[in-house]
């Protein structure tokens, strides 16, 4: 590890005293004066005699690289000394989504010759998001505090923490379903255990479906038929070209846990799921099923960041492959980019069963207390509204989603909305 | 496997090296104002300019104003030396209380409120310190002991003089541009 040497204000100050005493003595000829004077020097001849560079080697690491919210891990600062260091102070920077719990950072210590310590630092993930832990900063210093020796260490190691998820006991289930095996009892009939219809017999039919209670009051042999199970796409649109925000929290977080919340639930259910992040920077992810396709997800969306753009954007920037003509997208979004409105109406135009989480701004935005603006806070209340009623007249279930509120309870609503548009 | 337990929190340490380097610099002001003088007035305003210098820089965590105390302290010193012939022993223990002063400060300062520092660090300077002041203190007596002796001044000792102090002022300044 190269080590940078700086002199301390200690260094240049013992100096300067050296330099005006031996000067003065020189000058009055008074032996006092010398007296006064020797200890300075007499310190900066020892200092830098005892100055010598150490010798370091630094390995950082952290016990797994994957955690859940609110869970802690240890976080390893391996330094071992080759020469001695009377004084070494050693800052491991932490991301501001994670907090130190127990261990002493920053901390100096001193290491003889050979010697070998783990310093370690039991660390919790606050918030959920991707991080890169460190760099380690290092400053060694001599014994009397004249030269200091300052690196940062190059290996970072890196962090993912996953948003911990709320448990749904019911999903909408999508309109149309597709051709695999699943927990959604599709609205075409055939092999499956949901019964459907009576049918008259024909040629083919196997016995095992034929309804002899039927078909003895009927005097002819009828058949049963069924729903089949099959499973769903489901895709989870997430509107990243704006966002609101107060203090540590805002609506790209709560998009961000609803998001995951909804994909945990769907791939319980065997559906294959799919994200598009619709904002400053596209992101896509087709869709897939299974707990590895879950993983890939939440990944992506650690990743999804407001990122300010300017250029127009509509749904077809999106790739065909990420929107299959029967998913069912759901979208979650603050409603407040007419570029994304725009999107979902296209969507919706374009024949997509749609849903809309309307994760609500109104709570990071406080009412203004003077008169013009609360005028204006008001009419901004009231066009949400309007811009909501204009997405379920066009046959779009909307639910309004605030902080704190359960999101079951919101997308029973819409489920609500859908079984009266569908009747 | 280490999490930092025996350590000492910064704001102590701070604390005592800031006491014990206004009571060092009290120490040497007592000294100063009890010798007398003619200048009186003038030893009591160096004195005291130099006990605020320092506080001051200890208060704000600053090491600028540490080298001019112990130059004011010094010249309040020499002060009330100045009519008078004799070789004063007290230098001595000003010298020595000088040096503990400015050690102690410039510790105080150089201590970070956030970096706690474990106890072996502490001790390891507190020793270098002791060892420091004492060596300091001896060669101080040594120094004073062969400058009383009646020993001829002549220009290769004036010479050998100048030399240090030029070297010592081209090493200010070299510092001054650049580190080490």
């Amino acid at each position: 590890m190269t080590l940078e040497s700086t002199a301390t204000p200690k260094l240049v100050g013992y100096t300067a005293i050296s330099a005006v005493g031996l000067i003065a003595s020189l000058v009055l000829a008074r032996p006092e004066l010398v007296a006064l004077t020797a200890p300075f020097l007499l310190a900066l001849a020892a200092g830098l005699a005892l100055a010598r560079p150490p010798q370091l080697s630094v390995r950082v690491g952290v016990e797994g690289d994957r955690l859940l919210e609110g869970e802690e891990t240890s976080a390893h600062v391996v330094v071992a000394a080759e020469s001695p260091s009377d004084r070494l102070d050693v800052y491991f920077r932490l991301p501001p989504g994670l907090e130190l719990v127990d261990g002493t950072n920053p901390v100096a210590i001193r290491l003889r010759p050979g010697e070998r310590r783990d310093l370690e630092l039991a660390v919790r993930a606050r918030r959920f998001g991707g991080y890169v832990l460190g760099p380690v900063y290092l400053r060694a210093g001599d014994g009397l505090g004249f030269v200091h020796w300052e690196a940062a260490t190059a290996g970072r190691p890196q962090l993912r923490v996953y948003p911990s998820e709320a448990v749904l006991r019911r999903v909408l289930e999508a309109r149309d379903t597709e051709v695999f095996a699943g927990n959604t009892v599709a609205r075409v009939k055939g092999e499956g255990i949901e019964f459907a219809d009576l049918r008259r017999w024909s040629p083919g039919d196997p016995a095992k479906r034929i309804n002899w209670r039927a078909s003895a009051r009927r005097n002819e042999l009828h058949v049963n038929e069924s729903h089949p199970e099959r499973n769903s796409d489901v895709i989870l649109f997430i509107d990243s070209f704006a966002e609101a925000r107060l203090g540590p929290e805002g609506t790209l977080e709560l998009a961000i846990r609803a998001t995951a919340t909804l994909a945990d639930a769907y791939i319980r259910r065997r559906d294959r799921i799919g994200l598009i992040g619709f904002g400053g920077i596209l992101r896509w992810l087709v869709p897939g099923s299974g707990v590895v396709q879950l993983y890939r997800l939440v990944d992506a969306l650690l990743d999804t960041q407001i990122v300010l753009s300017y250029y127009w954007k509509d749904i077809d920037v999106i790739p065909p492959r990420t929107l299959p003509p029967n998913a069912h997208v759901i979208a979650l979004s603050p409603l407040l980019d007419p570029r994304s409105v725009g999107a979902l109406l296209d969507l919706r135009a374009r024949g997509f069963d749609l849903t809309v989480v309307d994760v609500s701004p109104v709570p990071f935005a406080r009412r203004p207390t003077r008169e013009p603006d609360t005028i204006a806070y008001d009419i901004w209340l009231l066009r949400r509204d309007a811009l909501r009623h204009r997405l379920q007249r066009a046959g779009v279930g909307v639910t309004e989603w605030r902080s704190g509120e359960s999101l079951q309870m919101c997308l029973e609503e819409v489920r609500s909305f859908r079984r009266r548009v569908h009747a | 496997m280490s999490r930092g337990g025996a350590v000492v929190s910064p704001p102590r340490t701070r604390l005592i090296t800031s006491a014990g380097a206004l009571a060092a610099f009290a120490l040497v002001d007592v000294i100063v104002v009890t010798a007398g003088g003619r200048l009186v007035v003038l030893e009591y305003a160096l004195s005291g300019l130099a006990l605020g210098g320092l506080a001051a820089g200890l208060a704000l965590r600053r090491a600028g104003p540490v080298p001019w105390a112990v130059l004011l302290a010094a010249a309040g010193y020499v002060l009330g030396r100045h009519d008078r012939s004799a070789v004063d022993g007290r230098a001595v223990v000003v010298g020595v209380l000088l040096l503990a002063a400015a050690e102690l400060a410039y510790w105080s300062i150089g201590e970070h409120p956030r970096i706690r520092s474990e106890r072996p660090v502490v001790a390891r300077r507190l020793a270098l310190l002791g060892a420091l002041l004492a060596c300091a203190f001896v060669v101080d007596v040594l120094l004073l002991a062969v400058s009383s002796l009646a020993v001829p001044r002549g220009a290769v000792l004036a010479a050998a003089g100048t030399a240090a102090a030029v070297a010592a002022v081209a090493l200010v300044l070299r510092l001054g541009r650049k580190g080490v």
